[in-house]
């Protein structure tokens, strides 16, 4: 049995697919599924962390040793133990392997990944004409995992959004590696950050980030300690941004509520708000609801949206959208004022992990224990819905999948997003 | 409000029997440990007590305008520290449950300045303008009430227990300084400065921010759990308008050197001048009138000081 596609994407003509499977990543021509680039992430994850974790130790030893006497002081004015660095063990939770976000250049020309093993931004050149058509550029590694990842308009800068809350800024196409201690956050939330965009405006470059407390922020750019304005509207966490490529201006943004928001962004007004909660209802589950320490007799099944994207055809101009870990893929056409009307439910047979529009259809990897068959497709017809096609694309891609699991129990967490959701501690 | 003032007078009563309470009975049958732990939950006990009898008289007094009936006067007194001490820090990161508004426009700041309310227009005649952001127990926003009588101070502070303290020593001094209308001008909220501000304040809404012995969080790897840091800059400069002033202090040379680095780094920051800093009076305030810089004082340590001017936004940047 095959472990399951946990991302996809592709490029803007929809001839090539590029896909992430734990620690491997994949480069599909579109047009017959054939393989035509891939890498395996050689850094074991269990090791890196012993590996780092030791380097901490030393380094704690040595500026224990350097200013014995200082921290001798401050240990008595503190009253406190030194804490400890917790030591990864049999018990320690598993680290697993693998890549948690993809995206490509605007020129298409890169592909950038990040790593959980490492903590690393993984950037590869694309050149379609050797064999295998991904190069690693370089591997930049931070201080705390990295979340999500654009580059500049100009492709020179990559913007790297981390679990911490801050965002840094690397050079996007040469090899040179940054010092983890020489990376200066260009602008950070006290939040861990689900996603980064650069939008443009006028000309002008403004970094848009989403929070885990319900913020989005706009911040111009380069000059990133200039904050413009903040989007107020989400009371729970924000996973989603999607920029609507008919009009930069058009911004969608979802998380852990049970709406959409459709934004100007750089007028900063909110131009609708899209309910899902009865469109989802029938397909939420007892997987849906709150952890068991959380869990209370009236907790309603939450929901949480894992992706949004634009679909055009001729003047329709659709939205796409995926609530984690359900079994159905929702459609939405944008009216004149940029309100939703609902278009469609496609009920699926399989939970949907990741989604992505190739051409005029949707390719979709699944949450399924199978040798031969990972993804899902379903074109648009002549008005906008979605069918259901049995195709040959999705198995040859599948064949490509060298990932063998033996049953459900060893298949890496699929769905992440609900973790985000804040529970009270206090 | 007759019921409330009630209520009031039974939970001090309750207050005086839980004080009689003797610790030391059975001890001969309790080992040390658990005689200690006993006095720690009652200790507890009377504390909460006491927080809960001044809890029913904010709720009463809180949003009271000049009109209300005089409560218990044992109830309005000014709050005693000791029944609100809590652990020195609150770690910035977690998800408290806070209360805060989602959008400035969403504060309903006549809870907290209800002389300020004209119920006419419905709206506040006047907006907050100075923040004291972890004001502790509120001493330097006490003063500025009575500095800058014309202009609404707020202290924001993480800790429950402390700002319940604030609030009830600002009930306190409004209630025994009624006929002067003193006191109104100053309120305190408990909030996550580093989360929360852009919640609060409009862009450009404050002319004076005060950091004041913030919690030094001396390990490296904590640096980001500071209240001043580059990224979090930009989000006071936000807040701050042209002109602006950040004000801060402490006794730690080590963070003063931090937080003047990262101010003046930072490009929307300049530092103002020694000289300057000898004529400003809030500079003279901040000195002296926290019980942070109280406790440095009496201690004879050193205190650091370094104000910031908010320069313009540049003009590329709308
Ligand atoms: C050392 S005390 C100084 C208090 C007061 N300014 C003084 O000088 O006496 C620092 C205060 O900041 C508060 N604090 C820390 N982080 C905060 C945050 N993120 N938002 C609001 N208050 C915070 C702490 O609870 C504490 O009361």
């Amino acid at each position: 049995m095959k472990h399951p596609i946990q991302i996809l994407i592709a490029d803007k003509s929809g001839e090539h697919i590029f896909a992430s499977v734990t620690n491997h990543l994949l480069v599909l021509r579109a047009s017959d599924g054939k393989l035509i680039g891939s890498w395996v992430d050689p850094v074991d994850a269990q090791e890196f962390q012993e590996k780092r974790f030791k380097a901490r130790m030393e380094e704690q030893k040595k500026k224990e040793e350097a200013n014995e006497d200082e921290n001798a002081a401050k240990k008595l004015k503190n009253n406190k133990k030194e804490p400890k660095v917790p030591a990864p063990g049999p018990g320690a939770p598993t680290i697993y392997n693998y890549i948690r976000s993809l995206t490509l250049s605007r020129d298409e020309s890169y592909l950038i990944g990040t790593t959980d093993s490492d903590k690393a931004a993984v950037i590869f050149k694309i050149d379609y004409s050797q064999d295998n058509c991904l190069s690693l550029v370089k591997r930049q590694v931070f201080p705390k995992r990295p979340c999500s990842v654009l580059t500049t308009l100009d492709d020179e800068k990559v913007v790297v959004a981390d679990k911490f809350g801050d965002v840094y800024e690397i050079q996007g196409k040469d090899s040179a590696v940054v010092a983890e201690k020489d990376l200066v956050p260009i602008l950070g939330h006290v939040s861990m950050l689900s996603e980064v965009i650069v939008a443009e405006h006028d000309g002008k470059q403004f970094v848009l980030t989403g929070d885990r407390d319900e913020h989005i922020k706009v911040s111009h750019y380069p000059k990133s300690y200039v904050v413009r304005n903040w989007l107020f509207g989400h009371h729970e966490f924000v996973s989603c941004l999607q920029i609507c490529p008919f009009n930069e201006d058009i911004l969608v943004s979802g998380g852990g509520d049970d709406y959409l928001l459709v934004w100007n962004w750089w007028e900063k007004k909110e131009l609708a708000k899209v309910e899902l909660r009865e469109l989802v209802a029938p397909f939420l589950t007892d997987s849906h609801l709150p952890p068991e320490r959380f869990f209370r007799e009236d907790s309603p099944r939450e929901i949480c949206i894992s992706k949004v994207r634009v679909y055009e055809q001729g003047d329709q101009k659709l939205l796409v959208v995926l609530c984690e870990n359900t079994k159905c893929i929702l459609t939405f056409s944008f009216n004149e004022d940029m309100s939703l009307t609902h278009k469609q439910t496609l009920s699926t047979t399989d939970s949907i992990i990741d989604f992505v529009i190739v051409s005029d259809a949707v390719l979709a990897a699944v949450d399924v224990e199978s040798e031969d068959n990972l993804l899902q497709l379903f074109r648009f017809d002549d008005s906008c819905s979605l069918h259901h096609e049995d195709s040959d694309l999705t198995k040859v891609i599948s064949k490509s999948v060298e990932c063998e699991v033996s049953g459900r129990a060893d298949f890496y967490p699929l769905y992440y997003i609900s973790s985000l959701r804040k529970r009270s501690e206090h | 409000m007759l019921i409330a003032h009630r209520t009031a007078y039974l939970l001090s009563h309750r207050l005086c029997q839980i004080y009689r309470i003797n610790p030391t009975s059975n001890m001969s049958l309790d080992s040390d440990k658990e005689a200690q732990i006993r006095h720690q939950r009652e200790s507890e006990l009377k504390r909460k007590a006491y927080r809960d009898m001044k809890e029913e008289t904010r709720k009463v007094l809180k949003h009271a305008r000049i009109e209300t009936p005089t409560p218990e006067p044992d109830a309005v007194g000014l709050p005693r520290k000791r029944f609100y001490r809590q652990r020195a820090h609150s770690n910035p990161f977690s998800d408290h449950r806070l209360d805060y508004p989602q959008e400035p426009s969403c504060m309903e700041w006549q809870k907290l300045y209800p002389h300020y309310f004209d119920e006419t227009t419905g709206t506040m005649s006047k907006n907050v303008e100075i923040a004291d952001i972890g004001c502790g127990y509120g001493g330097l926003l006490i003063q500025l009430a009575t500095a800058f009588p014309e202009k609404l101070s707020l202290g924001m502070e993480i800790r429950v227990q402390v700002t319940q303290y604030v609030e009830d020593r600002i009930i306190a001094l409004r209630e025994q300084n009624k006929d002067a209308e003193q006191y109104q001008n100053v309120a305190v909220l408990r909030g996550n400065a580093m989360k929360f501000t852009p919640n609060f304040f409009f862009k450009g809404q404050l002319s004076k921010m005060f950091f004041c012995f913030p919690d030094p969080h001396f390990k490296q790897r904590k640096h980001k759990a500071r209240i001043i840091t580059s990224t979090l800059l930009s989000e006071y400069a936000y807040v701050l308008r042209e002109g602006g002033i950040i004000y801060t202090i402490t006794d730690v040379e080590d963070l003063h050197k931090w937080m003047a680095k990262h101010l003046e780094e930072h490009p929307l920051f300049e530092r103002k001048s020694v000289e300057w800093e000898k004529n400003d009076k809030c500079v003279q305030l901040m000195m002296n009138s926290t019980e942070e810089g109280q406790k440095v004082e009496r201690n004879k340590g050193s205190k650091y000081v370094a104000c910031f001017e908010r320069l313009p936004t540049p003009e590329d940047c709308d």
